[in-house]
C-alpha cells in the first residue's frame, strides 16, 4: 500500500523498485525472526516432552533423540492428571457460563442506560480491573473457611467469575452499544417487556460479541494459576496449578511429567486459536477502538 | 432505560463484585490490623516410667468448648505494616520485604513497557507490508505467546534456559557460559524477557488494527508533498495511533504491576519477589494471613499511586471531549 507508492516516488523507477525489494526481504526476515522467537519456547517444550530426562537435558545437547510417550503415560495415568483435566473442564465451563449470563445483563443495561450511575459503575469496574488478585486471597481464606467452602470448585468458580466481571461487562457493553437502540424499541412497541426484548431480539444478534467475550472468559479461567493453587488442594486443582506442584519438586521424573503437562495444557489453546483467531483479534481490538 | 430496570439488570453483576471483590478488599484492610495466636496454656504432665514418676511442664493450645484450638485475636494496629516495611526495632538493617518486591515490580514495568510498545509497533508496520495471503497464519502464530497459560509460558522459557538447555548450549558455541538461574541479574532478565515475549503480541495486534484505520488520503497527500517514509510515520501514522499507544500502555501498566507467574516459576522467590508474589508467599508459605493482608494493602496503595494520574488524565480528556 503506502510503501509501494513511496517507492515509485523515488528518482529512478528501477533503482527504487530494487531498493523496495531489498526492504521487503528485510521485513520478511524480521517477521520470520519474531515467529521463531514466539514459537521456540513452546516448540522446544513439545520436542523434549517426548524424550527421557537424559535426552531432554543432555550435555552436549541432542537435536535428535529417541521418542517416548513415557512422560505422558506417567502423568495422565500414574499421577491421574485426568482428574485435574476434569477440574479444569468444570471450572472453565461454569465460569464462562455464569460470567456471560451475568455479564450480558449488566453489559446491556450499561449500553442503554444514560444516567450517571452507569458511568460510575463502569469506573468502579475499571478500578477493580486494576486490582492485583493476590490482595484478595487472605480474605478469601478467612471467608471460605468460615463458610466451610474452602477447597471447593464452587468457590473457585465464583471467585473467577467475580474477578472476570469488570472486564466482561466492559467488553460486552462495547458490543451492545453497536446494536441500534431502535431494535429493542421496536420489540417493546410490539409488546415485549424490557427483558423480553433483551432475550428474544438483542441476544440473537449479539452472538458474535458473546462468543468473543466468552473466549476471553475461557482464557482467564483456563490460564489461572494463582487462585486455583491458593484456594484448592491437589485433587481439586486445575491443570496449571497441578503441574506447578510437580515442578518445584524438581526430581527428574516429576520435571518430565511437568513438561508433558505443559504440552497437554497448551494443545487445547492452540486448537482454540486455530478455530477462533478472528474473534480473539476482534476482542483484543474492541476496547482499543472504543478508546 | 429507566433506573429501575437498569438496577435489576445490573444487580447480579454488582452483587457478585461487591461480595467477592469489594467486601474481601475491605476485609483485607481489617485483617491487616489484627493478629490471632493460639491461646497457649502451661500444663504439668506427669510421666510414669519404670524408674518412678517424672514431672515436666509443657505448653499446649487451650481448647474451646467444641474441642478446637482456641484463638486469641487482638488488634495490633500497624504492627504488620512496620514488619513488612522493615521499620521498628528488632529488624535487621535493610530488611524490607515490601520495598524490594516493589523495586523489582517497578523494574519489570519499566523494563517491559518500552520494548512492548516499540516491538509491537515495528511488527505492526512490518506486517502491513506482507502479502495478504500470509497475514492470517502470521497473526495466528504471533498470538501464541499471548494466549499460552502464563505458568506454562514461564516454564517453557525456564526449560529453554536451564542448565543443559537449548539456549546455554547455543551460547556455549559462541563461548558464553552462563547459569541463568544462578544469580539475581540473569534471573531477573529472564523474567523481563518473558514479560516482553508474553505481551508483545497484544501490542502488535492492537497497533496493526489501528494501522488499518490510518487515513489513506492523508498519507497520499504527504507523499505528493514529498514527505519521506519516516516523515509520514512521524507526522501522520503515529499521531493517528496515539490513543492506541495510550490504551496499550494503560493495560500493560495494570498487568505488569501484577507480575506473578514468572516470579514463581523462574526464581521461586530466591532472588526476586514482586508485590503480588509477596502477599502470596506470606499467606501460603509463612502461613500468616495478617501480615499477608498488610502486604496486600500496600500493594493496592502502590497501584493506586501508579494509576491515579493516568485515570485523572483520561477523566479530564473525557470531560473536555464531550
Amino acid at each position: 500500500m503506502a510503501t509501494d507508492m513511496s517507492a515509485t516516488g523515488g528518482s529512478g523507477a528501477f533503482g527504487a523498485r530494487r531498493r523496495a525489494g531489498a526492504g521487503q526481504a528485510l521485513v520478511y526476515l524480521a517477521l520470520a525472526a519474531w515467529l521463531l522467537l514466539a514459537a521456540l519456547p513452546i516448540l522446544w517444550t513439545l520436542v523434549i516432552s517426548f524424550r527421557s530426562y537424559v535426552d531432554a537435558f543432555s550435555s552436549p545437547l541432542k537435536w535428535l533423540a529417541p521418542a517416548t510417550l513415557e512422560n505422558y503415560r506417567a502423568l495422565w495415568i500414574d499421577r491421574e492428571f485426568y482428574r485435574n483435566f476434569q477440574n479444569t473442564l468444570i471450572v472453565t465451563a461454569a465460569t464462562v457460563g455464569i460470567s456471560l449470563t451475568v455479564g450480558c445483563l449488566a453489559g446491556y443495561a450499561l449500553a442503554r442506560y444514560r444516567g450517571a450511575t452507569g458511568f460510575w459503575l463502569l469506573i468502579l469496574a475499571l478500578v477493580f480491573r486494576a486490582l492485583p488478585h493476590s490482595t484478595l486471597l487472605p480474605s478469601f481464606h478467612a471467608l471460605f473457611d468460615a463458610l466451610g467452602i474452602r477447597n471447593t470448585l464452587f468457590a473457585l468458580v465464583f471467585v473467577l467469575v467475580a474477578i472476570n466481571q469488570p472486564f466482561t461487562i466492559w467488553m460486552l457493553r462495547s458490543f451492545f452499544v453497536n446494536i441500534p437502540q431502535e431494535l429493542d424499541e421496536a420489540a417493546m412497541v410490539d409488546g415485549c417487556t424490557r427483558f423480553g426484548a433483551f432475550r428474544r431480539v438483542i441476544i440473537p444478534v449479539m452472538w458474535p460479541g458473546v462468543l468473543t467475550t466468552g473466549l476471553f472468559s475461557f482464557l482467564l479461567a483456563y490460564n489461572d494459576f494463582m487462585l486455583s493453587s491458593a484456594l484448592t488442594n491437589a485433587d481439586r486443582m486445575t491443570m496449571p496449578a497441578a503441574i506447578a506442584g510437580a515442578i518445584t519438586a524438581e526430581s527428574d521424573a516429576l520435571l518430565m511429567q511437568g513438561i508433558a503437562g505443559a504440552v497437554s495444557i497448551t494443545i487445547p489453546l492452540i486448537v482454540l486459536v486455530a478455530l477462533f483467531q478472528k474473534q480473539i483479534v476482534s476482542g483484543l481490538t474492541q476496547g482499543a477502538v472504543k478508546g | 432505560m429507566k433506573l429501575r430496570s437498569f438496577a435489576s439488570f445490573v444487580a447480579p453483576s454488582v452483587v457478585l463484585m461487591l461480595l467477592l471483590l469489594a467486601l474481601p478488599l475491605a476485609m483485607t484492610v481489617w485483617l491487616s490490623t489484627r493478629n490471632c495466636t493460639l491461646d497457649m496454656e502451661t500444663v504439668t504432665v506427669t510421666q510414669t516410667g519404670p524408674f518412678g514418676a517424672r514431672e515436666s511442664t509443657t505448653q499446649r493450645a487451650r481448647l474451646d468448648a467444641d474441642g478446637r484450638a482456641a484463638q486469641a485475636c487482638r488488634h495490633v494496629g500497624l504492627d504488620y505494616y512496620r514488619k513488612v516495611l522493615g521499620l521498628g526495632s528488632g529488624n535487621r538493617e535493610g530488611e524490607n520485604e515490601f520495598r524490594s518486591a516493589l523495586r523489582f515490580t517497578l523494574l519489570y514495568v519499566a523494563g517491559t513497557t518500552p520494548f512492548v510498545l516499540v516491538g509491537g509497533m515495528l511488527l505492526a508496520l512490518g506486517m502491513n507490508r506482507v502479502t495478504q495471503r500470509l497475514k492470517g497464519a502470521f497473526i495466528a502464530a504471533s498470538l501464541l505467546p499471548f494466549i499460552v497459560t502464563p505458568v506454562v509460558g514461564a516454564l517453557a522459557i525456564k526449560w529453554l534456559f536451564r542448565d543443559n538447555g537449548l539456549v546455554p548450549h547455543v551460547l556455549e558455541i559462541f563461548g558464553v557460559q552462563l547459569y541463568w538461574m544462578a544469580q539475581a541479574w540473569s534471573a531477573q532478565l529472564l523474567i523481563v524477557l518473558y514479560g516482553i515475549w508474553h505481551v508483545l503480541p497484544f501490542a502488535f495486534i492492537v497497533f496493526y488494527a489501528g494501522l488499518q484505520g490510518v487515513p489513506q488520503d492523508a498519507l497520499e497527500a504527504a507523499t505528493i508533498d514529498g514527505a519521506s517514509r519516516w516523515q509520514k510515520l512521524r507526522y501522520v501514522t503515529l499521531p493517528h495511533l496515539m490513543p492506541l499507544i495510550g490504551f496499550v500502555t494503560l493495560i500493560h501498566l495494570m498487568d505488569a504491576y501484577r507480575v506473578f507467574e514468572p516470579v514463581v516459576v523462574l526464581t521461586q522467590g530466591a532472588f526476586t519477589t514482586s508485590v503480588q508474589y509477596l502477599t502470596y508467599h506470606v499467606l501460603l508459605q509463612e502461613g500468616n494471613p495478617y501480615k499477608a493482608s498488610a502486604a496486600a494493602v500496600l500493594t493496592v496503595a502502590g497501584i493506586a499511586v501508579l494509576l491515579v494520574p493516568l485515570l485523572r488524565k483520561t477523566w479530564r480528556e473525557q470531560r473536555h471531549g464531550h
